[in-house]
């Protein structure tokens, strides 16, 4: 009796050991008494290098969180990588964040394919990763376990795009001009699908292609359909010039553009107003980029990056890392990446104080923000509107 | 009216083309190296003309004129300090090396203005003129007043002057040209510096229609090596000529084809060009010597 | 000797990461990549811009057989090399007709252009821009789905492949070919077709090249059209190069070095691009015969036999 007794004892104590280790056996790779080690891939150098204005957003951030304290009393040790927006590169550099750098989270990725390329390793590492910038919504959903969403996908800015197209009185014709890419592909895809659920198909689709530096063929077919509004998925450079070619040869339909470019700057770009008075773009942000409201968040930027100019690409990440910082807190000092997905997914309605939309994030749906607003000009001023001709 | 608007920016397109070709064609026909990196020289063009208005608060003819000048140096260094040193290897060394130099300036500028995408000042500021239907905007005329007189002065030196048949001789066979007294090697430095300091005004003229990035001369690049095949390898006229009619096709094409074949279209017209004329429009059938 | 470098290579796993292991893998397709280019640039002596199509051909036969006909990964890597041989075959068939050098040059590059442009648009076998996702490797009933297993696969087919093209190299084949580039003329006189013989060298160039290409939709788990534009074409030409023009062992040197030096200027971000240029230039100052020559001054022995000079 006593020897099976003592045996019992001795199994359920190598079984207890057994359950604490598991439970102990958390992971708490890249995390440090002192830090948490964060990744950010960004495209820094290559042709799309303007995007990773978003990624030097993001590390201005966290340091600025660092500076406030940091988390639970940890900060925030941002490496940075670079991928230059191809994916071999990309694979080897969250690779080596991963498995090398060993960081605790990934925050980044402003290319789409290259986050497509990078998403199977991710997943497969169970390592957290909230895309900072990347608009395809085939990234994070369906849901996987261990990746978020932090900024509106292409959908929502598709939609947003083409729903305020339809507040246009008397709108019926609708041109569509775009560059051949998958990046642009993001934006006017759901844009048309949503015209299309409204009745509404182009009658003249036009490719303009990136590195052209005349856009008069495109211009001058679209001009002969005669639109009521131009959907132009184009990048900054390319936007300019056909904004341009449009007012030389008398196109005056509004122009819908995509967040590649911001009021402020495609402004500075054409040099006069009169160019860029029918031009609208979706709108992330609570406010314009000069706006109060965002004013906190330029001023951040301008602390740790001061020859950084503000563009559209410049925020956007930084709400996504708001929600990031939030998560971690509630995680406690008792950080682990377990308790760190599970209080992602515990975000709900999380008001950044700069994007348009509220952060929520469930196991299920990891599409975080699904608002987007639309800018346009009025009486020369930027203004965020709620509907053609209304204000928000 | 479209037949003939298309034509127009066509033209205005492909005078910069016609400008690149010519200059990539100067530069071939002194060394007989195709300077791949020739587009980041039409690139540092505009970046130097920007860096001398926004920085040094010149005006803009003035820096200009002063870019152009310095392009004319760096290619004249470029080609001294470089091309004649690997003289000695392979042909296709030449390719690599222009290749790098190319990727150098770009790496420069990129480090320097890193994620921005710059616009150009605007110098010519008064309205388009409108002829009925047709609309020729202050940049396009500009174009065609500089190219115009570009070429002419270039045609006019070339030909007629003595310098330009100095030129000539070292073209047409430098050994000859040595044994006459001419210095082929200090000759060799002014071509390319003439041909970087063509293309860098071609970087200027384009500059205030596009933005500036680091990127801008990649296309330049193809469609001047493009249209120095068109026109035949080594002509001058041809080279001309064929930038010209490719500004053109590109547009027909894209208003009256497919906008998707604008793209390609120069591929599309090397390929039938070749395959009807394989020397090119103008180009002359060489037979070798052995 | 010549498989010593593999036979050694077979521990690199023992030492490797994920990250490294995959960097690894990189070098080993652009191996191929370098060896097949060397053909055509090096002992054929042509300047040809076809190189990246070749490739993206090779890649996307490869991803279409795998994703549109199911078919498992070691049944495609022959349909790739076999796509890559016809866009070479294609791409260089003018030089039949007598096109050479520049104007061969500039063909091959609206090929290619071209090619890419099919990509783009040809939506429904190619994926448009959006490209394929390439499921993972299955080579004869094994899925590989680590690093480490598709070192092994690629050490491999690199091995067999390389080792067949130095064989080529010493044959009749190979010395038709170097003739050619070292004196046109002097060849044909010697009643050797000249113009077969350049598409035959442009063929094999686009086998090699295309079952690189098919070992890179693997690696990479996916096709983009932008993966094979331009800036890719540079790549390829600088490690011909850095190599050594017309050297094997050249291209293998070169295809390690310049994997491995993005991944060491990781810590410059930002200066890769010029100091790449730079680098390139004092390289071609230096020793334009490139890296192979480099080893070879010390270690006699690591000469290339089949290189000339010019």
């Amino acid at each position: 009796m006593k020897l099976s007794a003592n045996l019992l004892r001795f199994a359920l104590a190598v079984l207890a050991c057994a359950v604490t280790t598991m439970a102990v056996a958390a992971d708490t790779t890249g995390i440090t008494d002192t830090t948490i080690k964060v990744g950010v891939m960004g495209p820094f150098t290559g042709s799309a290098s303007s995007y990773s204005k978003a990624q030097i957003g993001l590390d201005a951030y966290y340091k600025w969180v660092n500076d406030q304290g940091g988390v639970n009393g940890r900060k925030i040790e941002t490496v940075l990588e670079d991928y230059a927006c191809d994916s071999a590169k990309g694979i080897a550099a969250v690779k080596k964040l991963i498995h090398q750098d060993k960081v605790f989270m990934l925050h980044g990725n402003s290319c789409s394919a290259v986050a497509m390329a990078i998403k199977p390793v991710v997943v497969e590492a169970g390592i957290p990763w909230v895309v900072a910038h990347a608009a395809n919504g085939a990234i994070s959903t369906p849901a996987t376990k261990n990746i978020f969403h932090g900024v509106p996908v292409g959908k929502t800015m598709g939609t947003a795009m083409a729903r305020f197209i339809t507040t246009k009185p008397g709108i019926a014709k609708v041109a569509v001009i775009q560059h051949t890419d998958d990046w642009a592909k993001s934006y006017c895809g759901p844009a048309t699908e949503f015209l299309a659920s409204k009745n509404i198909k182009p009658v003249v689709e036009v490719a303009f292609e990136r590195g052209q530096t005349d856009a008069t063929a495109q211009t001058l077919r679209i001009k002969q359909a005669n639109p009521d509004f131009v959907v132009a998925c184009l990048y900054e450079t390319e936007t300019a010039i056909f904004l341009k070619d449009a007012k030389k040869f008398g196109l005056n339909a509004p122009v819908m553009g995509t967040a590649g470019t911001d009021l402020e700057n495609t402004l500075k770009r054409v040099g006069d107003l009169d160019t860029v008075s029918n031009y609208y773009v979706p709108h992330m942000y609570t406010d314009n980029l000069d706006g109060p409201r965002l004013k906190r968040f330029a001023d951040i930027l301008k602390k740790y990056y001061p020859n950084e100019s503000v563009t559209a690409f410049s925020l956007i990440s930084m709400g996504g890392a708001a929600a990031v910082v939030e998560a971690l807190k509630r995680s406690g000092r008792d950080l682990s990446r377990e308790k760190f997905l599970a209080d992602l997914d515990k975000i709900k309605d999380f008001d950044t104080g700069l994007l348009a939309g509220k952060i929520t994030w469930t196991a299920a749906d990891r599409d975080g923000v699904k608002e987007a607003a639309v800018a346009g000009f009025v009486n020369g001023q930027p203004t965020v509107l709620k509907a053609w001709g209304q204000r928000l | 009216m479209f037949f003939l608007q298309l034509a127009l920016s066509g033209l205005a397109q492909g005078a910069i083309y016609a400008l690149v070709a010519l200059s990539m064609c100067v530069v071939y026909r002194a060394t007989t190296v195709v300077n791949f990196g020739h587009g980041d020289l039409v690139m540092a063009g505009a970046f130097v003309t920007y860096l001398l208005v926004v920085l040094a608060g010149l005006p803009f003819p003035m820096s200009a004129v002063l870019a152009v000048a310095l392009l004319f140096v760096l290619g004249l260094a470029i080609e001294v300090g470089l091309i004649e040193r690997i003289k000695a290897g392979p042909h296709i060394g030449f390719a690599l090396m222009c290749i790098a130099v190319g990727y150098l300036l770009r790496g420069i500028a990129r480090a320097v203005w890193g994620r921005e995408v710059l616009p150009m000042p605007r110098v010519f500021d008064f309205p388009p003129v409108i002829l009925g239907d047709l609309v020729v905007t202050a940049d396009a005329l500009v174009i065609f007043f500089v190219v115009g007189v570009l070429l002419m002065l270039f045609f006019g030196l070339f030909y007629r002057t003595s310098a330009g048949r100095i030129m000539q001789a070292v073209c047409q066979s430098e050994r000859g040209a040595a044994l006459v007294g001419i210095n082929v090697r200090a000759l060799h430095g002014v071509m390319w510096g003439v041909g970087a300091a063509l293309g860098a005004v071609g970087g200027v003229l384009v500059a205030p229609l596009t933005l500036l990035h680091p990127g801008l001369g990649a296309s330049f690049l193809i469609k001047g090596f493009a249209a120095m095949t068109l026109g035949g390898f080594g002509s001058f006229g041809g080279a001309v000529a064929a930038g010209l009619l490719l500004g053109v096709a590109e547009q027909w094409i894209g208003g009256y084809v497919s906008t998707k074949l604008i793209d390609i279209a120069a591929y599309l017209v090397i390929i039938l060009v070749l395959a009807l004329r394989p020397q090119g429009l103008f180009g002359r059938v060489v037979a070798e010597r052995v | 000797m010549f498989y010593a470098a593999p036979l050694l290579a077979l521990a690199i796993p023992l030492f490797a990461n994920p990250y490294t292991q995959f960097v690894v893998n990189l070098m080993l397709v652009y191996v191929l990549v370098a060896v097949g280019f060397n053909l055509v640039l090096g002992n054929l002596g042509q300047l040809a811009f076809a190189n990246t199509a070749l490739f993206g051909i090779g890649a996307y036969t490869a991803a279409m057989l795998m994703v549109h006909a199911g078919w498992p990964f070691w049944a495609a890597i022959l349909p790739a090399g076999i796509a890559g041989a016809t866009a070479g075959f294609l791409a260089s068939v003018t030089a039949l007709r007598g096109i050479r050098n520049y104007y061969l040059a500039i063909v091959t590059l609206a090929f290619g252009e071209l090619l890419r442009w099919t990509y783009i648009h040809g939506e429904i076998a190619t994926g448009g821009t959006d490209g394929l996702a390439v499921p993972r490797a299955d080579f004869f009933g094994i899925v590989l789905d680590s690093e480490t297993a598709r070192f092994y696969v690629f050490l491999l087919i690199v091995t067999v492949i390389v080792k067949a093209v130095s064989n080529l190299l010493q044959s009749k084949v190979g010395r038709a070919i170097v003739a050619i580039r070292d004196n046109e003329l002097a060849t044909a006189s010697l009643a050797i077709p000249t113009g077969r013989y350049i598409v035959l060298a442009f063929t094999l160039s686009g086998f090699v090249v295309g079952i690189a290409g098919s070992l890179f939709a693997v690696l990479i788990g996916q096709v983009v059209p932008e993966s094979f534009g331009l800036i890719e074409l540079i790549l390829h030409f600088a490690m011909v190069l850095v190599g050594g023009l017309g050297s094997l062992f050249g291209s293998v040197l070169g295809a390690v070095a310049l994997t491995a030096l993005p991944e060491f200027f990781r810590r410059f971000p930002g200066l890769y691009e010029m100091f790449f240029g730079g680098l390139l230039i004092v390289f071609l100052l230096i020793q334009p015969r490139g890296l192979s020559a480099l080893c070879a001054k010390p270690w006699p022995a690591l000469r290339d036999r089949y290189y000339r000079d010019h």
